[in-house]
C-alpha cells in the first residue's frame, strides 16, 4: 500500500466508532434512557462484515464500497439535513460473532439496518431480523438459501441461481456440451456448483467432473491439471478471489477449453491478466459508471471491483430509501424502510435493480473479456 | 501424463514448504519453542520484498534484502520475546500461547499496513514459461526449486562442518552441558532464530511471486511444515525437507483417485496413523 | 438487552467448553488442540437430530454427549503413545481431519452451507425461544457442568490425574491405572463438549463449519490460560473476559477501515502480556 493509499483511507475513514458515541450509547442503553434524535444526530446504521480472518478481502472491499456510497451521500447534504454514520462489526465470518454484533447494533445502537456479507452470518443472522424487524441488506452473498431466509432480508444481488442458470444457457447454446467446475468450497459457491450443474444437465450437457480450492488459497494448479485431463469442452468457474492468480496458472496451462464463470469475474486483478483474455462470463450489471469508478478510485485508493460496487450500490439503495422516509416524516425503523423499499422497488442509483421479491432482478448479460475489457454477447433478464 | 504434472507440481510446492520446515526444525530442535510466528515471518517477507519491488526495484533484490531484515526480526522476537519468557521459566504452553499472539500481531498488523487483499507482484519475468518434458513451469517455480535445493544443502553443510553449526547442534543437545562450557546458550538461540527466519524469508517470497500474497494464509503452511518435521523425526533437517515434499506430492496426486476438497484430510488422516506406528518420526536421531 | 443476554449465553456455553479443555490440557496433561471438532460433532449431532426431526431437544442433547464422549476418548487414543508436541501436532491433523468432514460431509453437515433453521431447545414440552429462557437453560446447564468438574476433581480421581501429569511413570510403577483415568478424563471433557454443542446449535438456529475450526480450538486454548488452567474459577473467568475483550476493543477509538485489523493485533498483544507478566492466568496455579 503506498502513502497516498493509506492517508487515502484515514479521509474515508473520518467516521470512527467514536469512544464517547459506544459509551453514550451504552449508558442509554443500560440506562433504558429513550434517546431523543436531534436534527443534527448523525443516522446511524450498522454493518457486520468479515474485516479479520481469511475472508478479510472480500470485507474490506465491501467496506469500500458502503464508505464509498456515504461519503458521497453526505457530500450531497445527508437526508434531510443529518449525515449518515455507519458502525463496522467485524465478525471474522463467523456466525456467533455475527449474532452477537447484530444484538450489539440492535440493541445498544439501535439500528435500523444492518448489512452483511457471507451466506453463512447472514443466514445466522436472519432469525433475529425477524423478530426485531432490523433490516438486515445482503449486498453479496449469493447463497440460495437467502432468497426466503427472512421478511427482512434484502439481498442487492440475484442470488446466484439464477446468473449459473443464464450460463448454462449460453454455454449449451453455443454448443458446450461437456463442463467441468471448479468452486470455491463456501456456502454461496457451492450453491452456484449445484445450481449450475442442475440447469446445465436439464438442458442435455454433462458435468464430467468437479474440483475445490479451499477458501483463500491461490495455488489452482492441481485442479487445473485434473479437469483439463477430463477434456472439457467449459470449464465453469465458481471463486470469489484468487481470480488474477487464477488467470495466471491458466495462462501458464494454456488449456483448450473455455472459461466460464459469473459477475465475479469482474475482478480488476484477473482482467489485467493476460490468462483472462477469451473468459466468458454472466454479469448482472455490475460495471459502475467510469465517472463512479473514478471517484471510487480516487477516494478509497483502490480499484473499484466487484464487492465495492455491489455495496456501493447496496449502500446507495437504502440511502436513498432512508432519504425517502425521512421526506415521509415517517419513523425510522427497519419496518418503515423496508415498505419504502418496496414502494420505490425500481433503483437506478450505480447499477439498475429492481425488487420484485426480497431479491433483486437484474438484467443479466452474458459478455466475454478481450484484453482486460468486456465485449458484450448477449442479454437476459433474471427472474 | 497428469500424474506427471501432479508429481513435478507437487514437488515445487514442497521444495518451498521443505525450507518453512525445517527452518522450523531448527528453531525447535535447538530451542525446544514451538515457534508459531514462524508464520508470521515467512508473510511478512513477502510483504516486504512486495514493497521493494513496488518501489522500483528488481527483485533480486529482495531476495537479498529481506532475509537480511528478518534475521534481524528473528532477533528480536527472541530477545523481546522468548530471552524473557525463558528466564520467567515459562512452560511450554504459555510460550506457545504468547508466539500464537505474536503471530496474531504480526498477521494483523501486515493487514492493517499494506492490504488484506491479494496482492500481485507486477514483474513479469515470473510467469513466463518453459516447457520441460511435457510439464510447463515458470520462472517463479523453478527459482522456488533450485534455490530451495540450495537452501537446503547449504543448511545441510553449514550444521555439519562449520564452528557456527557444531555449537548449535551442542547446545540442542545439552543446553546445561553447554551454559557450563561456555558456549552462551543464549547467544545461540539468537543465532539460531536469526538464522531460521532468514531461510524462511526465502520460500516467503517465492511463492508470493508465483502465487500472489494474502496476511492469514502463512498457519496452515506452517502447520503443514511441521507435520512434515514430527513425522521426518525432529532434529532431522533431511527428514523435515524430504517428508514436506512427500506431504505435498501425496496431496497433488490423492486428486488422481478422489476429488480435491478431500486431500487435506486424507494427509493428516495418514499423518495420525502414521504417529501412532512410528512415534519418534522417520528419521528420528537416536 | 438481547444483547447483554446473548454474550452471557455465549460465555456460558464456552464455560463449558472450556471445563472441557482446563480437564484434558490443565489437569491430565494431555495437550489437545482438537476440542473444537469434539463441540462441532456435538452441535452437528443435536442440528440433525433436530433438523430432521429424529428426537427431541433432550434425547438429541444425550446422542450428541455420548457421540463425543466415545470420540474424544478415541482421538485421545494417541496421547497414550505420543507425548509432548508429538501429540500437539498429531491433534492438530485431527482438528483439520474434522473440519473437511463438516466441510465436505454433505449429506449429514450440510457442507459448506451449514445447517440453517435449527429448531429453538425445548424442556417437557415448552420450547425454548426467547433468548431469557434460553440463558437460564445455559446457565443452569454451566452450573451442572461446574458442580461435576468440582466434585471430580475434588474427588480421589481428581488427585490422581493430578499425580498422573507430574510424573507418569511413578503412579504407573505405584500400580494405579493410568490409562483408564485418562480416558475417563477424555469421557468427561466430551460430554461437556457435546452439551455445549447442542446449546450452541439451538441457540444460534444455525452452524457451519467455521465455529469449529482450528482458530476455535486455540480460542479455547486461550481462554483457559487467560482465565487460568486447572481452576474451576479459572475456567469460568477465562470465556467470559475473552469473549468480552473484542467487545470491550470497540471502544477504542481507530479509523473504521484498519480497525478490525488494529483490535485482532491488540488481542494478540494482550495474549503476549498476559504470558510474560500473569502466565498462570487470573484465577489459575502455573502451568
Amino acid at each position: 500500500m503506498t502513502d497516498h493509499h493509506r492517508a487515502a483511507i484515514s479521509d474515508v475513514a473520518a467516521a470512527p466508532v467514536g469512544r464517547r458515541l459506544f459509551t453514550g450509547a451504552l449508558l442509554a442503553g443500560l440506562a433504558g434512557l429513550s434517546r431523543h434524535a436531534r436534527a443534527a444526530d448523525p443516522i446511524r446504521l450498522g454493518a457486520v462484515l468479515p474485516l479479520t480472518g481469511p475472508s478479510a478481502a472480500t470485507g474490506a472491499q465491501e467496506q469500500r464500497g458502503l464508505q464509498f456510497a456515504v461519503t458521497k451521500f453526505n457530500a450531497a447534504g445527508g437526508a434531510g439535513g443529518r449525515m449518515i454514520e455507519i458502525l463496522y462489526e467485524d465478525n471474522q465470518g463467523r456466525p456467533d460473532q455475527s449474532v452477537l454484533a447484530f444484538n450489539k447494533l440492535a440493541d445498544l445502537n439501535k439500528v435500523p439496518v444492518i448489512f452483511t456479507g457471507y451466506t453463512g452470518p447472514t443466514l445466522a443472522m436472519a432469525p433475529l431480523a425477524t423478530r426485531k424487524k432490523v433490516l438486515l441488506v445482503n449486498g453479496a452473498a449469493q447463497g440460495d438459501r437467502l432468497a426466503n431466509a427472512s421478511p427482512y432480508l434484502i439481498n442487492t444481488l440475484p442470488v446466484v441461481r439464477d446468473e449459473a442458470a443464464v450460463a448454462a444457457r449460453y454455454l449449451y447454446e453455443t454448443g458446450k456440451r461437456k463442463a467441468a467446475i471448479l468452486f470455491q468450497n463456501d456456502a454461496a459457491m457451492t450453491s452456484g456448483r449445484d445450481d449450475f450443474a442442475e440447469a446445465f444437465t436439464k438442458l442435455g450437457g454433462t458435468v464430467i467432473g468437479q474440483e475445490q480450492s479451499s477458501f483463500s488459497q491461490t495455488d489452482f494448479r492441481p485442479a487445473i491439471l485434473k479437469l483439463t485431463s477430463l477434456e472439457p469442452d467449459v470449464l465453469f468457474v465458481m471463486l470469489t478471489d484468487g481470480l488474477g492468480a487464477l488467470a495466471e496458472q491458466v495462462e501458464q496451462a494454456k488449456p483448450g477449453f473455455t472459461i466460464a464463470g459469473t459477475s465475479f469475474f469482474a475482478d480488476p486483478t484477473a482482467l489485467r491478466q493476460k490468462g483472462s483474455t477469451g473468459w466468458i462470463h454472466t454479469q448482472v450489471r455490475v460495471k459502475a459508471p467510469p465517472e463512479t469508478a473514478a471517484a471510487f478510485k480516487q477516494q478509497a485508493g483502490t480499484e473499484m471491483d466487484f464487492f465495492g460496487i455491489q455495496y456501493a450500490n447496496a449502500g446507495s439503495i437504502i440511502l436513498r430509501t432512508i432519504a425517502g422516509v425521512m421526506t415521509d416524516k415517517a419513523e425510522l425503523s427497519g419496518e418503515a424502510i423496508r415498505t419504502k423499499l418496496f414502494a420505490i422497488r425500481q433503483f437506478n442509483e450505480i447499477i439498475p435493480t429492481e425488487f420484485k421479491t426480497n431479491t433483486a432482478s437484474m438484467q443479466i448479460d452474458v459478455v466475454k473479456i478481450v484484453d482486460g475489457k468486456d465485449e458484450f454477447v448477449k442479454s437476459y433478464t433474471s427472474e | 501424463m497428469l500424474l506427471l504434472q501432479l508429481l513435478v507440481n507437487g514437488l515445487v510446492t514442497g521444495c518451498a514448504l521443505g525450507v518453512v520446515a525445517f527452518s522450523f526444525s531448527l528453531v525447535y530442535s535447538t530451542t525446544k519453542i514451538f515457534h508459531v510466528a514462524h508464520a508470521g515471518v515467512y508473510t511478512l517477507a513477502g510483504y516486504l520484498a512486495w514493497s521493494l519491488a513496488r518501489a522500483g526495484m528488481p527483485d533480486i533484490v529482495g531476495l537479498i534484502v529481506v532475509p537480511v531484515v528478518c534475521a534481524g526480526f528473528g532477533v528480536v522476537i527472541q530477545r523481546l520475546l522468548y530471552d524473557p519468557l525463558a528466564q520467567r521459566r515459562a512452560t511450554h504452553l504459555v510460550v506457545l500461547i504468547a508466539s500464537l499472539g505474536l503471530l496474531a500481531i504480526v498477521q494483523n498488523a501486515i493487514a492493517v499496513l499494506w492490504s488484506p487483499d491479494i496482492l500481485h507482484f507486477d514483474s513479469t519475468w515470473r510467469v513466463q514459461t518453459i516447457k520441460l518434458v511435457g510439464v510447463t513451469l515458470n520462472y517463479a517455480q523453478i527459482a522456488t526449486v533450485v534455490v530451495s535445493v540450495a537452501l537446503y544443502g547449504a543448511t545441510l553443510f553449514a550444521t555439519r562442518h562449520t564452528g557456527i553449526g557444531k555449537r548449535i547442534r551442542a547446545v540442542a543437545s545439552n543446553p546445561f552441558l553447554a551454559e557450563l562450557t561456555r558456549l552462551h546458550p543464549r547467544r545461540t538461540y539468537a543465532m539460531v532464530m536469526a538464522l531460521a527466519s532468514a531461510l524462511v524469508a526465502v520460500p516467503g517470497m517465492l511463492v508470493g511471486f508465483d502465487l500472489g500474497l494474502q496476511p492469514y494464509t502463512g498457519t496452515t503452511v506452517l502447520l503443514t511444515g511441521t507435520v512434515a518435521v514430527i513425522a521426518g523425526g525432529v532434529g532431522s533437517l533431511t527428514g523435515a525437507f524430504l517428508v514436506s515434499i512427500v506431504v505435498t506430492v501425496l496431496q497433488n496426486l490423492s486428486l488422481l483417485v478422489m476429488p480435491g476438497q478431500w486431500s487435506v484430510g486424507i494427509t493428516f488422516l495418514i499423518f495420525v496413523a502414521f504417529m501412532l506406528v512410528r512415534p519418534r518420526g522417520l528419521f528420528a536421531a537416536a | 438487552m438481547e444483547y447483554f443476554y446473548s454474550y452471557l449465553i455465549l460465555a456460558s456455553i464456552f464455560v463449558v467448553l472450556g471445563l472441557a479443555t482446563n480437564l484434558l490440557v490443565g489437569i491430565a496433561g494431555i495437550f489437545s488442540v482438537s476440542q473444537a471438532a469434539i463441540f462441532g460433532v456435538g452441535a452437528y449431532v443435536t442440528a440433525y437430530c433436530l433438523v430432521n426431526e429424529v428426537m427431541g431437544f433432550l434425547p438429541a442433547v444425550a446422542c450428541a454427549a455420548g457421540a463425543c464422549l466415545l470420540l474424544n476418548i478415541v482421538i485421545t487414543l494417541p496421547a497414550l503413545r505420543v507425548a509432548g508436541d508429538y501429540f500437539v501436532v498429531t491433534s492438530f491433523g485431527i482438528q483439520l481431519l474434522a473440519t473437511a468432514a463438516f466441510l465436505n460431509w454433505n449429506g449429514a453437515t450440510g457442507g459448506a452451507s451449514g445447517m440453517a433453521a435449527i429448531p429453538p431447545a425445548d424442556l417437557f414440552g415448552y420450547a425454548i425461544e426467547d433468548t431469557g429462557s434460553m440463558l437460564l437453560l445455559c446457565v443452569a446447564a454451566m452450573l451442572l457442568c461446574c458442580l461435576a468438574f468440582y466434585l471430580a476433581m475434588n474427588s480421589p480421581y481428581g488427585r490422581l490425574l493430578r499425580a498422573i501429569r507430574e510424573d507418569e511413570l511413578a503412579v504407573a510403577a505405584s500400580g494405579k491405572p493410568v490409562i483408564p483415568a485418562k480416558a475417563a478424563a477424555a469421557a468427561l471433557a466430551g460430554v461437556f463438549g457435546g452439551v455445549a454443542g447442542s446449546l450452541y446449535a439451538t441457540f444460534l438456529s444455525f452452524i457451519d463449519p467455521s465455529s469449529f475450526d482450528l482458530n476455535a480450538s486455540v480460542l479455547l486454548l486461550s481462554m483457559v490460560v487467560v482465565g487460568g488452567a486447572r481452576t474451576l474459577a479459572g475456567s469460568i473467568i477465562g470465556p467470559f473476559v475473552l469473549l468480552a475483550l473484542p467487545q470491550v476493543l470497540t471502544m477504542v477509538e481507530i479509523p473504521s477501515t484498519m480497525a478490525a485489523g488494529v483490535r485482532q493485533g491488540l488481542y494478540g498483544a494482550l495474549l503476549i502480556a498476559f504470558m510474560l507478566f500473569r502466565p498462570q492466568g487470573l484465577a489459575g496455579q502455573k502451568l
